[in-house]
């Protein structure tokens, strides 16, 4: 994976005005990681483990932050408005996978973004970008940080180094089992799409036809519904 | 005598709202518990933690009412897609998977999520809802009843007659003639998000002139009688819901405003657009006018309720206080589509027999902070922590040195104001206090007012008008003579006031100290929650906040929390 993010990078970065928008995706995907954070927080028995959760929470507005900043920085270089705040959608992890599932699948988060940081460190290093690299060099140092305190809570949780494994494979299965059905429902929304734009051509020219016709007297109709009902 | 659960929810703002034997015992907007704005899903975060609070089960529920018609909706969306051929090519897909796949089976999925017979979920008109969320909570017998949104399943604008437990409709007018999306339109030209920026509209419009009248005359044309049209060519809301105006609008106002591009009043171009929202804030307000007249010559009502997300613009609120014919004016504090579920759980207890409730005395009816827990939770994440016996007089002394604190307590808010349980207050006198919160909390528009909170027996001393049915709310706006409210007082002289009674203990014994020490009961109060984010709802949310913003400090019920000690 990493192999193909630093072939790719020199690519996708130099196409005109996605660097702010892979930015502010970045920003978003932090964002949906504190909200789930912060569920993590409400939810967990443990006061150590909550407290925890509300400092990584605490970091992740940081890298929000940081991210829409520098995107709405590229933005206004090339001469337009910034995205505006980073709203994002979540999905409830913590809720539907337990402590441990989440634990798991928020450890392989921070360790796929500490790789792909990294990589993006250098490329932006190499192009003489200091304030990018530096974004992501300073970010990098959190990642790190979070990866560790992930994997010992998940030994901690589990009880072993093995079982911890074995949970970070459940966690792959399941991410793995949720791309396959985003996939799906890709697949099936285009095929209803095309399914209802042919309903769509079939229905609505007499449809329109009629409302044209009837306009005058909707009107009224319209108006006597206002006066008295 | 019966429990009743009314859910609001799948457009925006969902929310729940529970009334046992009469009484509403909680309402929660669901954004407040999943933490995402305006969280449209529906509200199951929030059923449960109304049916926790009441220390109910699902199963002891008589009814879940949901606060809208889904066929009737489906049919509203169905034909005005249909209507507007070619057009809507590419909404109708969008449209009918979002009704055929989601909306349309929502009761289906109450029950089985709640786990409740299904013969027991019921549904009620939407506009009926707004109603009810409106006088049955009011201190009104009887009243004259406007509801004003977007859309409901087909209705824009009802007019009620509200006498007792009884709701009669006297006249609709229907989508998409829809002041709601007028002004949601124009929020959309103006550059900011349509059901999150329409506050921000009217907070810019007092900074314009409203010059625009000619052209905005050919958007909307009202009747003396309240009745009015829009020119639907310079909407593109029936064939692009992502924008809501079509190209012909910017033929006539001129090219839109880019979204987030930063605001500077003192351009050409900036000025243009605040005169445009002063302009569309003077129409709507006009029509509201109109509407609100024809309603008292119909009723021969001296009160009027109103609702619907229109209902939220505090600017109008007290236009038609003053102007409208009414001795008394009420707007719920959750006015928008989340009332909507405290007025389908009032019309299902109306129905089983249940008395209609008291009026509203306090916009408390979400959760409670967990003094306790956040004492333990701020020590483990090595914040200074200090119980008080006197921390009303804490907080104020430290506002008045100018400091900003955040309050945490009790039980949080109904509706989209913070009124005292999950607030940040500071200085009303101090522009710097102003500055502050805008640059390093809020992050806000420059052009946004901060609102003050006032005791309500010295309200009349510093805004003029206040108190009434309102200024509990932070509903409507009230002259603001002293200039030296620097920090509260909108451009126009006004201040979105909200006026304080031992109702809201905490805020009002911070009030009585400020009082005692500066000689002023008044205090800014601005939302507890950061830029774009729901306000606050438990002590873990505020911790939180107090982890990633500099504040100077938090009081969750008795306990001072700071960074430093100190």
């Amino acid at each position: 994976m990493t192999t193909l993010v630093r072939l790719v990078t020199p690519l996708v970065w130099r196409v005109p005005g996605h660097g702010a928008r892979k930015l502010f995706g970045f920003a978003r995907a932090e964002q949906g990681s504190r909200i789930d954070l912060l569920q993590a927080a409400r939810l967990t028995t443990s006061l150590g483990r909550r407290a925890q959760y509300l400092r990584h929470a605490a970091d992740e507005t940081r890298h929000a932050a940081l991210f829409a900043r520098r995107s709405t920085e590229l933005r206004t270089d090339a001469g337009k408005a910034g995205y505006g705040p980073p709203i994002a959608d979540t999905e409830d992890l913590f809720e539907r996978l337990g402590e441990v599932r989440f634990l798991a699948f928020v450890h392989r988060g921070e360790a796929r973004g500490r790789r792909q940081f990294e990589v993006y460190a250098q490329h932006f290093a190499s192009r003489g970008d200091v304030r990018t690299e530096q974004l992501f060099r300073g970010i990098l140092a959190d990642e790190a940080r979070h990866e560790d305190y992930t994997r010992t809570l998940l030994v901690e949780l589990t009880g072993s180094e093995e079982a911890a494994r074995t949970e970070l494979r459940r966690a792959a299965l399941w991410e793995a089992w949720r791309t396959w059905r985003r996939a799906g429902r890709a697949i099936a929304g285009l095929v209803f799409a095309l399914a209802m734009s042919v309903v769509y051509l079939v229905a609505a020219p007499p449809t329109a036809l009629v409302s044209r016709l009837g306009r005058g007297r909707t009107r009224r109709q319209r108006r006597q519904r206002y006066l008295s009902l | 005598m019966s429990a009743v659960l009314g859910i609001s929810g799948t457009y925006h703002d969902a929310a729940a709202a529970l009334v046992v034997d009469g009484h509403v015992v909680a309402a929660i907007q669901e954004e407040r518990l999943s933490r995402h704005k305006n969280d449209p899903r529906l509200p199951f975060h929030a059923a449960e933690a109304c049916l926790a609070y009441a220390g109910l089960a699902a199963a002891a529920l008589d009814r879940v009412v949901f606060y809208e018609q889904p066929f009737d909706k489906l049919e509203r969306v169905l034909v005005s897609t249909l209507e507007v051929f070619p057009r809507s090519l590419r909404q109708f897909p969008r449209a009918m998977a979002s009704q055929l796949g989601d909306k349309l089976w929502v009761m289906d999925q109450l029950a089985e999520r709640l786990g409740v017979d299904r013969a027991k979920v019921t549904a009620v008109e939407h506009h009926r809802a707004h109603a009810a969320s409106a006088l049955f909570v009011s201190p009104y017998e009887r009243a004259a009843v406007l509801t004003v949104d977007g859309v409901g399943e087909s209705v824009s604008t009802g007019l009620w007659r509200g006498d007792g437990r009884e709701l009669t409709p006297l006249g609709r007018i229907e989508y998409p003639h829809s002041l709601g999306l007028l002004y949601a339109g124009l929020t959309a030209y103006l550059g900011f998000e349509v059901n999150e920026g329409e506050y921000k509209v009217m907070g810019l419009a007092a900074y314009g002139e409203p010059r625009f009248r000619d052209e905005l005359a050919k958007l909307i044309r009202v009747e003396p009688d309240g009745w009015f049209e829009l020119d639907l060519s310079y909407f593109g809301k029936l064939a692009n819901a992502d924008l809501g105006f079509g190209p012909k609008l910017e033929g006539l106002l001129g090219p839109r405003r880019p979204p987030y591009a930063p605001w500077d009043l003192s351009t050409e171009r900036d000025q243009r657009y605040a005169d445009i929202a002063a302009t569309l804030q003077l129409v709507t307000e006009e029509t509201l006018l109109a509407l609100a007249r024809e309603a008292q010559r119909r009723t021969g009502f001296d009160a009027l309720c109103l609702a619907g997300g229109v209902a939220l613009n505090a600017v109008a609120n007290a236009r038609l206080a003053k102007e409208a014919g009414f001795r008394r004016v009420f707007v719920q504090p959750a006015a928008g589509d989340a009332g909507g579920a405290l007025g389908a759980a009032i019309l299902g207890a109306l129905e089983l027999g249940d008395p209609r409730p008291g009026p509203l005395t306090t916009a408390a009816l979400g959760l409670p902070a967990d003094a306790a827990a956040a004492m333990a939770l701020a020590g483990e994440l090595g914040f200074s922590v200090k119980r008080s016996d006197d921390i009303h007089t804490v907080i104020a002394e430290r506002i008045t040195r100018g400091e900003i604190i955040a309050l945490c307590t009790g039980r949080f808010e109904w509706g989209p104001r913070a009124l005292g349980q999950r607030s940040i207050l500071a200085d009303p006198r101090d522009p710097d206090s102003r500055e502050r919160l805008n640059r390093a909390i809020k992050r806000r528009e420059p052009f946004r007012p901060f609102a003050p909170a006032v005791l309500a027996d010295a309200a009349a001393r510093y805004f003029p008008g206040a108190p009434d049915d309102m200024t509990p709310f932070m509903t409507t706006v009230c002259p603001c003579p002293d200039q030296a409210f620097a920090a509260v007082r909108h451009v126009d002289g006004t201040a979105r006031v909200q006026t304080v009674t031992t109702a809201t203990p905490a805020l009002y014994a911070i009030l009585e100290a400020m009082r005692a020490q500066s000689g002023h009961p008044v205090v800014l109060n601005t939302s507890f929650n950061g830029a774009g984010e729901p306000i606050i709802a438990s002590e873990v949310d505020a911790l939180a906040f107090l982890l990633s913003h500099p504040i100077d400090g938090l009081v969750v019920d008795d306990v001072l929390i700071t960074k430093r000690p100190g």
